[in-house]
């Protein structure tokens, strides 16, 4: 049996062979060893292939270099963003706004300045598990500072106007960060015509390493954010830590990659996402979590009637590599959070299954991975109890 | 259980072909049927069994769960067969946990099939 299809691209992307051989280029003997912040022609020469991918990332965003902070990841990146944010800025307004729908790097954070004293307006999406402009207005009161919604969902691929959103944020003042983990590199961002002051996102899910993201901060006016580390006062006193010199290097070519042919590449995607949603629906009694346009070009999210996910999950191991529509490795399968906001109920939820692709995904990889897919279905349906199709949705 | 795996040989090998698994055939005997659910925890079990002198002659069993539940139901129907009622409706879950290496957080589950094993014994109580 070969390696099983991977449609998980939302969780993590393969590492681009490209981005691969310039990273290892920076490990070998001739490489980038040296601390870039020494001063020394080693440290320098390292410092020099930074600002390379530090202008490679923010040019994937239209922007200067100057705006680009490296962290981590996502999650780090999205922490000092709202963390940092608002603890600097709690003398302007101690409210924040965000939705149900963020993932848990935003809603996590968000709990703990609540518990920091900051209070947080949570929306819930419509029906279709987008969160309008209007909600954001209707929830903005003098005393905010920050709003925080995520530009694409990272299990229902539905994209926010993020755009008006900043309007009305920049319009009165209030701080906006975004987290685009999952839109970076899949679809077109200009971050100043987001009017986003602060945009969180990541390597892994573009084709570059795990362990580095990236934070924009608009240049002017640059909010102000108080640092979560302490130590060699890297990354303008912001975030200290020696930077990892190959990360970025990987950081920076799978940036340019995916910058190279973003539209094309995301209309490659789009349409294979619909010819496996085409191929899905002859199991009968599916439906889509998260419908219309914009959306991410790589995610489908689908819910199988009397399917219970983790069993589906299993059914599919080696076969399918994909996401259920709970954490099931616990006593009562926990619902997603995302799917339960959208009006989906709990069972609902169970029976869903997130499909995202990618860059090499092929169309001959969607129609093994539908039959697959439509085979374990059929077959989980034969297991379960007469009047579990109509009872389990 | 195999290094990496949330699975035991055991359960992967009974989810991939679960035996006994479907609605019993028509035959001599007197059938009786137990079924119990708990939706909210993930487990819906279906139970069938057919008697002949006090024999369990066949068996079968539908489930909707994880697939620990699926492995389990499959491992207790096949077991039925050949053994006298009623004593072969009575489930140690936590025996049958250990065997199949169910994870502690799901022994809840494994109830939901002894509730389906008890109807099944209450199924047959008329009959006897």
């Amino acid at each position: 049996m070969g390696r099983p299809i991977y449609l998980d691209y939302a969780a993590s992307s393969p590492v681009h062979p490209e981005v691969a051989a310039a990273m290892a280029a920076c490990l070998g003997p001739d490489g980038l060893h040296a601390n870039p912040s020494s001063g020394h022609a080693e440290g320098r020469r390292a410092a020099a292939a930074i600002e390379q991918a530090r202008a490679s990332v923010a040019a994937l965003l239209g922007a200067g270099p100057e705006s680009i902070l490296f962290t981590s990841g996502a999650t780090e990146s999205d922490n000092l963003a709202l963390l940092g944010a608002c603890r600097a800025g709690r003398a302007r307004g101690k409210h924040l706004v965000t939705s149900r729908v963020e993932h848990r790097a935003v809603t996590d954070a968000c709990q703990q300045l609540e518990r920091e004293g900051f209070a947080v307006s949570w929306l819930k999406p419509g029906p279709d598990g987008r969160i309008a402009p209007a909600q954001v207005a209707s929830a903005l009161r003098p005393d905010t500072l920050l709003v925080s919604v995520m530009h694409g969902n990272n299990e229902t691929g539905v994209v926010n106007d993020v755009a008006a959103i900043g309007r009305l944020c920049s319009e009165r003042g209030v701080l906006l960060h975004v987290d685009a983990a999952q839109s970076a590199g899949r679809v077109q961002i200009d971050a100043g015509g987001l009017n986003a002051d602060l945009i969180a996102f990541t390597a892994h899910k573009l084709g570059g390493p795990k362990g580095i993201g990236a934070l924009y901060l608009r240049p002017r006016p640059r909010p102000a954010l108080q640092p979560l580390q302490f130590g060699g006062g890297q990354e303008r006193g912001i975030r200290s830590g020696t930077l990892a010199t190959h990360q970025i290097v990987g950081f920076g070519a799978a940036c340019r990659i995916a910058a190279a042919d973003l539209e094309t590449e995301a209309m490659r995607v789009r349409s294979l996402r619909e010819r496996l949603w085409g191929r899905l629906q002859a199991a009968g009694s599916a439906w889509r979590n998260g419908e219309g346009e914009p959306s991410l070009p790589g995610i489908l999210n689908v819910g199988f009637a009397g399917i219970e996910g983790e069993s589906l999950l299993l059914a599919l191991d080696g076969l399918v590599c994909a996401s259920s529509g709970s954490a099931c490795h616990s006593a009562v399968a926990e619902p997603s959070y995302v799917l339960r906001a959208l009006g989906l109920s709990d069972l609902g939820c169970q029976a869903s299954l997130r499909l995202s692709l990618g860059r090499f995904t092929r169309e001959e990889d969607v129609d093994e991975a539908a039959s697959a897919i439509l085979a374990a279905v059929e077959r989980l349906r034969r297991i379960a109890p007469p009047g579990a199709l109509e009872r389990i949705r | 259980m195999s290094e990496g795996s949330y699975y035991s040989a055991e359960v992967r090998r009974l989810f991939a072909a679960p035996p006994r698994c479907g609605a019993l055939p028509p035959g001599p005997g007197t059938p009786c049927r137990g079924e119990a659910e708990a939706l909210d925890r993930g487990a819906w079990v279906r139970l069938e069994a057919r008697l002949q002198d006090g024999i369990v002659a066949d068996a079968r069993f539908r489930a909707w769960g994880c697939p620990h539940l699926i492995a389990a139901c499959a491992l207790v129907t096949e077991r039925l067969v050949g053994q006298p009622a009623p004593g072969a409706f009575r489930l140690d879950p936590a025996g049958l946990a250990r065997e199949l290496e169910v994870p502690t957080a799901k022994l809840g589950r494994l109830l939901v099939l002894e509730d389906a094993l008890s109807g099944l014994a209450a199924g047959l109580a008329p009959a006897q």
